[in-house]
């Protein structure tokens, strides 16, 4: 079933934390490198269309590669995914040509494939989540199943970063995303609307009430558009 | 009879061929498809149903947005004929969702239909060789089941939009089959975001927007996701009115 992919994800996040520290991109990409058969996992922000930032990694490699997208702006990560589907390596070499600066720097610093996912929903795209190798191949369905779920919960994690939650106790993904019912993402679209925010701090004030109030994303979003609740700016100093 | 179904599927298949030509919009030629399914197989509702990853059925076209039709389509994730026929690869012909039967194996799903007055429900595997993707799911008002000329007909319309996800032919590899779901199921979400944006600048229902989202994209010749996106970042005005 569908939910025993996404809980046994989970279950290997939470069993990768130092002690009872919360669940982070960091904890996520060393569980990534354990569960995935990659060598290095990382994540980068993306907050525009030609600037990111690396936020986390695991492993030496991956280190250096999320550097490297950075510095020559090139890259799975860094190419604007075209229709926002996952861009999959599985040999590096065999698109030096797409990026002369990245590949041969890649490949020096021991990358032979590079599995990059979008972390999006819709129009919001917040970042990538990237997966190295030491050696060319393709991912294995299964490995490609269970990195989408990896790549859901990092969605996840890092839209709750900015709103605090997920570092709070008892935080967990409040469902899978890519999942989720279409109101969730009509009430996205609305609480902008109302908010004069963009569709993703829209998404992150939804998902922070739904937590606050302890209630499933899907009830919240029923009630935001059948107009039972409307999210309304906050009045500003001197109002 | 027989003659002029045939005959109007043959337009179909040419018009939605037509469609397939560079840079198509995917989303309205998948909206295209539902609303021809209803015409040509004469049922009442149509819906495609794509699997994502985890094989969770995700809505990405249906005849109608009734938000509860489309609640109807998506609980078949707990249970219903599509997730039979998602797991089995097979159609599911229900003549009669009230029959006592049907309400023993699906009883959640069996009295939502019975309660927006749907009696035959039908399901249609989507398939790539050996691997089932999604499924075509029909609704009908009266008890009926599907004659085998329309399951055949269905199953033809069903690889048509096979071909339109998956833009090639010959797609031998898991990852391009995966990739190009992704795209599909994402660009559905932009939809429900545009839907949503739009509901609330016109104070109209999310169905009611996503009916006038349809019409400007017709009339305007401006393909549906990119109209979305249009309409999220602000530079597309749709007035309201019926």
């Amino acid at each position: 079933m569908a939910g025993e992919r996404t809980a046994r994800v989970w279950a290997w996040i939470a069993a990768a934390r130092d002690g009872d520290v919360p669940v982070s991109l960091a904890v996520l990409c060393r569980a990534a490198v354990r569960w995935l058969g990659v060598d290095g996992a990382g994540v980068t922000a993306v907050s525009g269309p030609a600037v990111s930032e690396p936020l986390s990694a695991s492993g030496e490699l991956s280190a250096r590669l999320e550097e490297l997208l950075f510095t020559t702006g090139e890259g799975p990560g860094a190419e604007d995914f075209m229709f926002g589907s996952p861009m999959l390596i599985p040999d590096l070499e065999s698109v030096a040509a797409r990026w002369p600066g990245f590949v041969p720097a890649a490949v020096a610093a021991g990358a032979r494939a590079v599995f990059a996912f979008p972390l999006q929903a819709g129009a919001i795209r917040v970042g990538v989540l990237s997966l190295y190798r030491a050696l060319p191949g393709p991912l294995m369905p299964q490995q490609l199943a269970d990195a989408l779920v990896f790549t859901d919960i990092a969605l996840q994690l890092l839209l709750d970063s900015s709103s605090g939650i997920s570092g709070q106790d008892g935080y967990r993904p409040l469902d899978g995303l890519s999942d989720s019912r279409a109101e969730v993402y009509q009430a996205t679209g609305m609480i902008s609307v109302q908010l004069g925010v963009t569709l993703e701090e829209a998404l992150v004030r939804l998902r922070a009430y739904a937590f606050a109030a302890g209630a499933p994303l899907d009830d919240i979003a029923g009630d935001v558009v059948g107009r039972l609740l409307r999210f309304d700016p906050e009045p500003g100093p001197g109002t | 009879m027989a003659a002029t179904v045939d005959e109007r599927l043959a337009q179909t298949f040419v018009e939605l061929a037509d469609t397939l030509v560079a840079g198509y919009d995917l989303m309205e030629f998948l909206q295209t498809l539902t609303d021809r399914c209803v015409e040509l197989l004469e049922v009442d509702a149509a819906g495609l149903l794509l699997a994502d990853s985890r094989g969770v059925l995700r809505l990405v076209a249906a005849s109608t947005e009734q938000a509860r039709v489309v609640e109807l389509f998506q609980i078949q994730n707990d249970e219903g004929p599509c997730l039979d026929c998602y797991r089995s690869g097979q159609p599911v012909i229900v003549s009669d969702i009230r029959a006592d039967r049907a309400a023993a194996r699906w009883p959640r799903f069996a009295a939502a239909a019975r309660e927006m007055g749907y009696a035959g429900v039908h399901a249609i595997p989507m398939r790539l060789r050996d691997q089932v993707i999604g499924t075509l799911n029909l609704f009908k008002v009266v008890p009926d089941g599907l004659d085998p000329a329309v399951v055949v007909a269905a199953t033809a319309l069903v690889d048509v939009a096979t071909i339109g996800i998956l833009q090639e032919r010959a797609v031998r590899e898991h990852e391009v089959v995966a990739g190009q779901l992704q795209r599909a199921l994402n660009s559905r979400v932009v939809i429900e975001q545009a839907k949503g944006v739009l509901a609330e600048r016109l104070r109209v229902t999310p169905d009611e927007a996503f009916v006038l989202l349809r019409r400007y994209a017709r009339d305007h010749n401006h393909p549906l996701t990119e109209l979305s996106g249009d309409v999220i970042r602000g530079t597309a005005r749709i007035a309201g009115g019926k």
